[in-house]
């Protein structure tokens, strides 16, 4: 049985929203006998070096769960991949490195955002000589901090079934993997809907409640470095 | 033209450094106001996902480092040259570590752009993008059009589009006078 290594991308370390995604998957894949997996925070000096070095061998599977940052990967991963180069040699000279599967979770609504760097992971798994088990893509992961646990149910019992795939077969389910990525890019319809939405005070709810709390509801328009976008 | 350059090669032995000093200094003889930013001489602290910058002190970093200085250089072009060695199939950490920290220049609020949800603009004019890219010692096409993909994203995030790359395989004066046509 091949032993899970769960690596959280996110800045914001075991408060994310990566994490909260990334501890559904390894209770499906513990579900599904895996053994318990080891967690690795990357934003942690200590347990990035430690991933660093947990990233060899056939015998591993390394999920690596990430917010998307500007409709790409954080520097933080970035960094955590170019610290992987020289397991691109170790191939080269006959070693194995372990499977890969990835889980980016973005801000936005549709998974759209998030396909350039799936492609991206894609093909890193390649060049890294490792069995590719896919990406878990999934919009609207922002909407986690705020909603209570239960709202989310259906969210943990994909990702839950999305682990057990993984422990069973070695990589996820294709139409699993359709299913938790949800809306893939709205339609025309569903375009007009969310423009008029964005009109209304309750959509941006979450960032005027933080404004208020803050203080800073009346400088939100700030512009320090040039001519302000008047609308 | 008013041009910013971020160079996001972290080794200022290596050639990169050289062929973009040489690229900046044929876009200054060519009349352009070309800046220079060399990432690894900044303190960039690096995105955190606090929000800082949208809830606490909007259009601000929170953090105390250079991250102004990028923001400032950036909307204060009309093009930006994303420039930076390519390895493991994308750009450095270092020149990604420069865009998180350009979020700051959107507001939090949602609109619907293009089909898709985006942030809003903060400001007025956005620079236009540029890429150039030091090819890796293991990058093929295909990671030079995934990055270019990736980057257009980005663009496209922060109100612009990503107009022009090219692979640093051709003299750097060359480079600069197709540069300077962009825009």
């Amino acid at each position: 049985m091949n032993s899970l290594v769960l690596l959280n991308g996110s800045p914001r370390g075991e408060r994310s929203n990566s994490m909260k995604m990334l501890k559904r998957v390894a209770e499906g894949w513990v579900r599904g006998e895996g053994a318990q997996p080891e967690v690795l925070h990357l934003v942690r000096r200590a347990q990035f070096q430690r991933a660093v070095e947990a990233f060899a061998g056939a015998d591993v599977v390394v999920l690596l769960g990430m917010p998307l940052y500007t409709d790409a990967m954080p520097a933080l991963v970035n960094a955590y991949i170019e610290a992987l180069a020289p397991r691109v040699e170790a191939i080269r000279a006959g070693g194995a490195n372990p499977t890969l599967a990835f889980l980016v979770q973005g801000g936005f609504p549709e998974a759209a955002h998030s396909r350039p760097l799936e492609r991206y992971l894609a093909k890193l798994a390649v060049r890294l000589g490792s069995p590719y088990a896919g990406t878990i893509v999934r919009g609207g992961g922002e909407s986690l901090q705020s909603m209570p646990e239960q709202a989310n149910r259906k969210l943990w019992a994909r990702l839950n079934t999305l682990g057990e795939q993984l422990a069973r077969d070695g990589r996820f389910g294709a139409a699993e993997l359709r299913a938790v990525a949800g809306t893939e890019q709205f339609s025309p319809s569903a375009v007009v809907l969310a423009s008029l939405a964005c009109r209304i005070p309750l959509v941006q709810f979450y960032w005027n409640g933080m404004l208020k709390k803050n203080g800073a509801w009346e400088r939100r328009f700030a512009a320090p470095y040039g001519p302000a976008f008047e609308k | 033209m008013r041009i910013t350059i971020l160079n996001g090669e972290p080794d200022a032995a290596l050639p990169f450094h050289a062929y973009l000093e040489t690229l900046t200094n044929r876009l200054l003889a060519l009349g352009h106001t070309a800046t220079k930013l060399d990432l690894a001489t900044l303190d960039l602290k690096g995105c955190t996902g606090c929000f800082g910058c949208w809830v606490r002190t909007p259009g601000e970093c929170s953090k105390c480092d250079d991250s102004a200085t990028v923001c400032r250089a950036v909307l204060g072009a009309d093009l930006l040259l994303l420039a930076s060695p390519m390895t493991m199939g994308f750009t450095t950490a270092l020149l990604k570590r420069a865009a998180d920290q350009m979020i700051p220049l959107l507001h939090p609020y949602f609109v619907v752009e293009g089909g898709e949800i985006h942030h809003r603009a903060r400001y007025a004019h956005y620079p236009v993008f540029a890429l150039l890219l030091g090819a890796g010692p293991d990058s093929d096409a295909e990671d030079v059009e995934i990055t270019r993909t990736m980057w257009g994203r980005m663009a496209r995030d922060l109100k612009s589009r990503l107009a022009w790359s090219t692979v640093a395989e051709r003299n750097p004066e060359e480079v600069a006078d197709e540069l300077a046509r962009v825009a």
